[in-house]
């Protein structure tokens, strides 16, 4: 019980003692005054994170942008690729389909030589 | 506080945020008091207070967007107040430290009371350790209870009400101990 007085009279007395104080009526002007002076500090956090936002945007784009102009480069030189072959294929064709020609006309004419040949 | 007697805590924070100097001198000069008190009462040191609050006031004025309400500004600068003051206490060297009886002497203020046993309370508060005098400040200065010490403090529960009971016991030890000498 009297440790429980002890106990609400020192708390009663901590709260007696421990009243706020006021700085003074100069405190609030001093505050103003430094801000006024430092109003480049004071703004500089937020022109800093708005400029590292658009760096990062600006990094962010070129990255995307670089990977599409190589995906696209990519895609070209497969296209160049793929038409090359055909054209390839396309000469060789051509080319097997006049040597077919070829050798089919020089073999009629050694069959008719021969037969030629044979009836004198 | 003349002219911004009529406005609200939300409406100069509205006119702050706005960009408006007067109002966020307004704000300054209504919570002047709380920061001052506990810096002063952390510190020791009437100049070192003066500047704490000036820098925690400063930070508001940076990240005013970032507060929502009356109430939360208040939850704000305490929490900056109490954090920035025992970082300073962290860094700075025992040495450096003014005397407590400076913040004792600064801090009477015409109250009814025993002037004595206050100052003596006073600088029995500014001998405790840095996490036990924060709890005890917002305790009995603050009128919080342990849960919101421990929101502000960013500390668990049972951490404030162990540095509470902790720092009670000393102050009634130190007080007794005072007592016996004076009788």
């Amino acid at each position: 019980m009297s440790e429980d007085m002890e106990q609400s009279d020192l708390e009663r007395g901590l709260r007696s003692a421990l009243r706020a104080v006021d700085p003074g009526e100069g405190f609030a002007p001093r505050v103003l005054a430094r801000i006024a002076v430092e109003p480049a500090q004071v703004e500089r956090p937020a022109r800093a994170g708005a400029m590292v936002s658009w760096l990062a945007f600006g990094l962010a784009a070129s990255v995307v942008l670089a990977v599409l102009l190589a995906h696209e480069w990519q895609v070209r030189r497969l296209e160049q690729g793929r038409e090359a072959r055909r054209q390839l294929i396309e000469a060789l064709r051509v080319t097997d389909e006049k040597l077919d020609l070829t050798y089919r006309a020089v073999n009629s004419r050694e069959g008719a030589a021969t037969a030629e040949h044979s009836g004198a | 506080m003349s002219g911004d007697g009529e406005c609200t805590g939300g409406d100069l924070l509205t006119r702050a945020l706005a960009g408006e100097r007067a109002a966020f001198g307004a704000v300054v000069r209504a919570h002047q008091r709380l920061v001052f008190s506990l810096a002063l009462r952390m510190l020791a040191d009437r100049h070192a207070a003066e500047d704490l609050a000036q820098e925690v006031f400063l930070q508001l004025y940076r990240n005013l967007s970032t507060v929502s309400s009356e109430s939360h500004l208040v939850f704000w600068l305490r929490k900056v107040t109490m954090h920035r003051a025992i970082d300073r206490l962290r860094r700075a060297p025992p040495l450096e430290r003014a005397a407590p009886e400076e913040a004792t002497a600064a801090a009477s203020e015409t109250e009814p009371g025993d002037p004595l046993l206050e100052r003596r309370l006073r600088s029995l508060v500014a001998e405790l350790p840095p996490a036990g005098r924060a709890v005890v400040l917002l305790r009995f200065q603050e009128d919080l209870d342990p849960v919101e010490i421990a929101r502000t403090l960013k500390m668990p529960l049972n951490t404030v009400k162990s540095h509470l009971r902790r720092s009670l016991a000393q102050l009634r030890e130190r007080m007794t101990e005072t007592a016996d000498v004076l009788t």
